[in-house]
């Protein structure tokens, strides 16, 4: 066991809501990990908690053994937007955690060196992060993420801000990225044909509380046909676990409604 | 392009001369509204211009005053600097330090000159404190402010990258505050010129203040008004020579303009 979530609570004390109820997970190294559900169920937050950006209300998180008690760069966070310093060039925002951890000038340069050119962007290497489109943007981001050679990689949708046909392209070459490294991680995503694009095992998740309603392995050879019949049949079948327990929620909460006013 | 906009200048300027003299000639020679010694004109003030430049008051007061001013702000900005984060980095200063800061902010800083002589005596000292009493606070509050407005992402970014609380200033939160930084140090700027010339007027023996305090002792209005002038011209010149333009080239760089 490489990455355990043992028995999470997560209690938000501001709204009063139980947003993460008795989440328990293991994940193996070098596991590709797909979270999906309704949106508010809680997945960012979980994504937040194994960062250590939050601290759970109860329950443990230990990754190789070690307990999680705050952020580090054992646990690298990509995020939706690209999270890039303005005031630093392409190459050296790849650098910033290398320099962070204190690495030498040159190996600095070396492993940018190395992870832009894993994600074709050698080129735009001193090129300020205005001047290039969001795409280039999220794969800056892959790269300074992968730079760090971190024990998990943590990915909070972070294609859902751009456009298909970059969604496409950038899925192909992370798909392609991970095959080759076989880095371990979690990919927290409101499309379940992405997570069934790049899971080992998919992490359903259902909202109201926010908890782990099935967990889907998924077999295919990669790289996957998104066109496939196996991959559309499993698509929709996972679809309709996500939208049959938004749906619930919509009645539940429906129903409460009608219970007060009675 | 450039010329034209520059001609434009001149042409407004010079418009704005002439009527000046025109307004002096008709209140003090036609109708006689006004004594000529209550009124300044152009070409008094040039005259005055000329002659305090010539036997060297008006470089000395100038040099005084910078001089001055320059100590004095930098003062405040480590002043402000520290209280800002001090402020950032504690709830219970936030809720209670900076509405008294806020409120001594709107305090003229005038009120700070009493406090200066009886500390300081009137002495350079005394002047300095003015300065800093006037533009410290308001400094603080823009270090404050700008660091409550960078975006949580770059905060959080940093931290999974593994970033410690000493590289987190150095390298996210200095950088991301900088350009709203410089726009608090353009306004901290104007608030230690105004502090300066309270407490040059009340307390000196020499600065812009003190010569336009001469100008009024010997019933000059030319002097008084060749002072302000020259003190609007070098507010000027370092709010747009240095603060606007620095800020200017730090928001292109980031592509904000």
């Amino acid at each position: 066991m490489y990455l355990t979530l043992n028995a999470i609570h997560k209690f938000f004390q501001d709204t009063q809501k139980e947003t993460l109820k008795d989440i328990s997970l293991t994940v193996e190294r070098g596991e590709f990990i797909c979270i999906v559900g309704p949106s508010g169920c809680g997945k960012s937050t979980l994504l937040n908690l194994v960062a250590g950006l939050d601290t759970p209300t109860s329950g443990t998180i230990t990754l190789e053994g070690t307990p999680v008690t705050g952020p580090g760069p054992d646990r690298v966070v990509m995020f939706q937007e690209a999270a890039l310093y303005p005031w630093l060039s392409v190459i050296e925002n790849v650098m910033f955690g290398l320099k962070a951890a204190g690495l030498p000038k040159d190996s600095q340069r070396e492993i940018a060196e190395t992870y832009l050119k894993m994600v074709q962007l050698w080129h735009y290497r001193d090129y300020p992060i205005h001047q290039i489109s969001g795409g280039m943007r999220q794969r800056t981001a892959l790269a300074r993420a992968l730079a760090l050679d971190s024990k998990l990689l943590l990915m909070d949708e972070p294609f859902s801000a751009l456009d298909k046909q970059t969604i496409h392209i950038l899925r192909a070459e992370l798909e392609e990225i991970w095959e080759k490294h076989k880095k371990t991680i979690l990919y927290v995503t409101h499309s379940v044909e992405e997570a069934v694009y790049f899971a080992d095992r998919i992490v359903v998740m259902a909202e109201n509380p926010g908890r782990i309603k099935e967990i889907v392995p998924v077999a295919f050879p990669r790289p996957r046909n998104i066109e496939d019949a196996a991959f559309v049949a499993l698509r929709r079948e996972i679809l309709s676990k996500v939208q049959l327990s938004a749906r619930e929620i919509a009645a539940d909460e429906f129903d409460k409604e009608e219970e007060t006013l009675l | 392009m450039k010329t034209k906009k520059i001609a434009g200048n001149i042409l407004f300027f010079a418009g704005l001369i002439l009527l000046w003299q025109f307004l002096y000639t008709a209140a003090c020679d036609w109708f006689l509204w006004a004594k000529p010694y209550a009124i300044p004109n152009p070409t008094g003030v040039i005259r005055c211009f000329l002659l305090l430049l010539s036997d060297g008051t008006l470089p000395a007061a100038v040099f005084g005053s910078l001089l001055r001013v320059v100590t004095g702000f930098f003062i405040s900005i480590l002043i402000g600097i520290l209280l800002g984060i001090c402020i950032v980095n504690s709830g219970c200063l936030a809720r209670n330090l900076k509405p008294l800061i806020l409120g001594v902010q709107t305090l003229p800083s005038i009120c700070w000159v009493p406090f200066a002589i009886l500390w300081f005596g009137l002495s350079e000292s005394a002047i300095i404190f003015v300065v800093v009493m006037g533009s410290a606070f308001g400094i603080a509050l823009a270090i404050e402010s700008c660091i409550q407005n960078i975006p949580p992402i770059y905060i959080k970014a940093a931290k999974t990258m593994g970033v410690d609380s000493y590289q987190l200033y150095r390298y996210v939160i200095f950088p991301a505050a900088l350009p709203a930084f410089i726009g608090g140090l353009k306004q901290g700027w104007s608030f230690a010129w105004r502090a300066l010339m309270s407490g040059e007027v009340m307390s000196a023996s020499m600065g812009l203040g003190y010569t336009l305090m001469i100008g009024r002792d010997l019933a000059d209005i030319n002097q008084v008004m060749t002072v302000m002038l020259v003190i609007i011209f070098i507010g000027i010149l370092i709010d747009k020579g240095i603060f606007t333009t620095v800020e200017h080239r730090i928001l292109k760089k980031r592509g904000l303009v």
